[in-house]
């Protein structure tokens, strides 16, 4: 069965599930570590991911475009997909999610997004899904699109919802976790960073 | 001795953003920032290893020095108080400074990037942390008031190589 954005029969009340998850506060411990979701976090300002960014592909010019892009999608696309696993497992997600959830896995998948939302990664949302062989994920705004305001921008670079996308379809639909890491791939093919309204990430099996 | 370091978590429900002390920021896992690493370490041809010590470096600069105005915190060893808090709160680690405006010495009994490291792929002989190092050098200028790229920070032991605490040694270029 295909989802498409507005689907009156979608369990997943996103308002209220980016609301309630916003409001989960997360700072260091005494050792200074963040572990949480059987992962260890940091918090810090977007500017300095996205600097980093930046800095690498001023770098790698045309030559070596494609290994920087490589690096961070891959870092996001591995990031996703274990801390995505512990999200999706956590108390904090069965809390306020898992009450919502009538289908396995779309309506974990949807919940994914609100989580992805309320923690500021990007304000994104699937607009169609095909279970098992694709997605479509729209973001209406997100912090890899500032990138334009200090670098002339030619396609679309938000690596890191590219590889987060990517990675909750694998949760979703890779097979059991650890195992199903990289079995699907994103394209994006909108960018805020072009000029286009929004950006949209289309993810299918690699 | 000067208040605690804040750590103000708020979501702008208008922009979907989580801010801390009024600046967008974000959280990601130890596997996003030891990608991070190795890909800087894999291109030292890209200036790689420099690229991600100095978006830090200006990164920690920046918010520490607005925290200081903001918060009217003059004194360097408030300001250093504050720096090595802060370091804790975003969950970088636990790091203790022996300092003044020439340099010193700080020693990390955590390290979110080492230990992130080892969890992903064990043990490295050679130093890891840019991103320690970076904040290091950021805050050094930031506590004394100097331009950014005052300081250079060398990693002299390290918890990824076996050490018990990360050693990392502060002079002015």
């Amino acid at each position: 069965m295909t989802f498409w954005k507005g689907d009156p029969f979608m369990a997943i009340d996103r308002k209220r599930a980016i609301e309630d998850l916003a409001q989960i506060k997360m700072k260091g411990n005494t050792d200074g570590l963040m572990p949480a979701m059987g992962v260890l976090i940091q918090f810090l300002p977007v500017s300095f991911w996205n600097s980093f960014s930046e800095k690498m592909l001023k770098a790698g010019g045309s030559l070596y475009c494609r290994t920087v892009e490589k690096g961070l999608e891959r870092a996001a696309h591995e990031c996703g997909y274990h801390t995505g696993y512990g999200i999706v497992n956590s108390d904090e997600f069965n809390a306020v999610v898992g009450p919502m959830i009538e289908k396995v896995p779309e309506d974990v998948l949807h919940g994914a997004y609100a989580v992805f939302t309320a923690w500021g990664w990007a304000d994104a949302e699937i607009v169609e899904l095909v279970p098992q062989e694709r997605m479509v994920v729209r973001a209406y705004g997100y912090y890899e699109a500032e990138i334009r305001d200090t670098f002339p921008v030619r396609r679309p670079c938000a690596y890191m919802i590219q590889g987060v996308s990517a990675a909750f379809m694998d949760i979703a639909y890779g097979g059991p976790y650890p195992e199903g890491l990289y079995k699907y791939k994103c394209r994006q093919t909108k960018g805020i960073e072009v000029g286009d309204p929004y950006g949209e990430f289309v993810v299918v099996p690699a | 001795m000067t208040a605690p370091c804040k750590f103000d978590q708020v979501f702008d429900a208008e922009r979907k953003l989580q801010y801390v002390n009024g600046e967008a920021s974000v959280m990601h896992c130890h596997h996003y920032a030891t990608i991070f690493t190795k890909l800087a370490l894999d291109t030292p041809h890209l200036n790689g290893p420099e690229n991600l010590f100095e978006a830090m470096e200006e990164t920690a600069y920046l918010t520490l020095r607005k925290y200081f105005l903001v918060e009217s915190i003059s004194s360097p060893a408030d300001r250093q108080a504050i720096a090595s808090q802060y370091f804790a709160l975003c969950g970088l680690g636990l790091v203790s400074l022996e300092i003044d405006e020439n340099g010193g010495r700080a020693s990390m009994r955590h390290s979110h990037v080492d230990e992130g490291w080892l969890k992903k792929w064990g043990p490295r002989r050679k130093p890891v942390n840019l991103m320690g190092q970076g904040y290091l050098a950021g805050a050094m200028s930031a506590i004394f008031d100097q331009p950014v790229g005052t300081y250079r920070v060398k990693e002299t032991r390290s918890i990824v190589s076996g050490a018990e605490a990360s050693e990392l040694a502060i002079q002015r270029r």
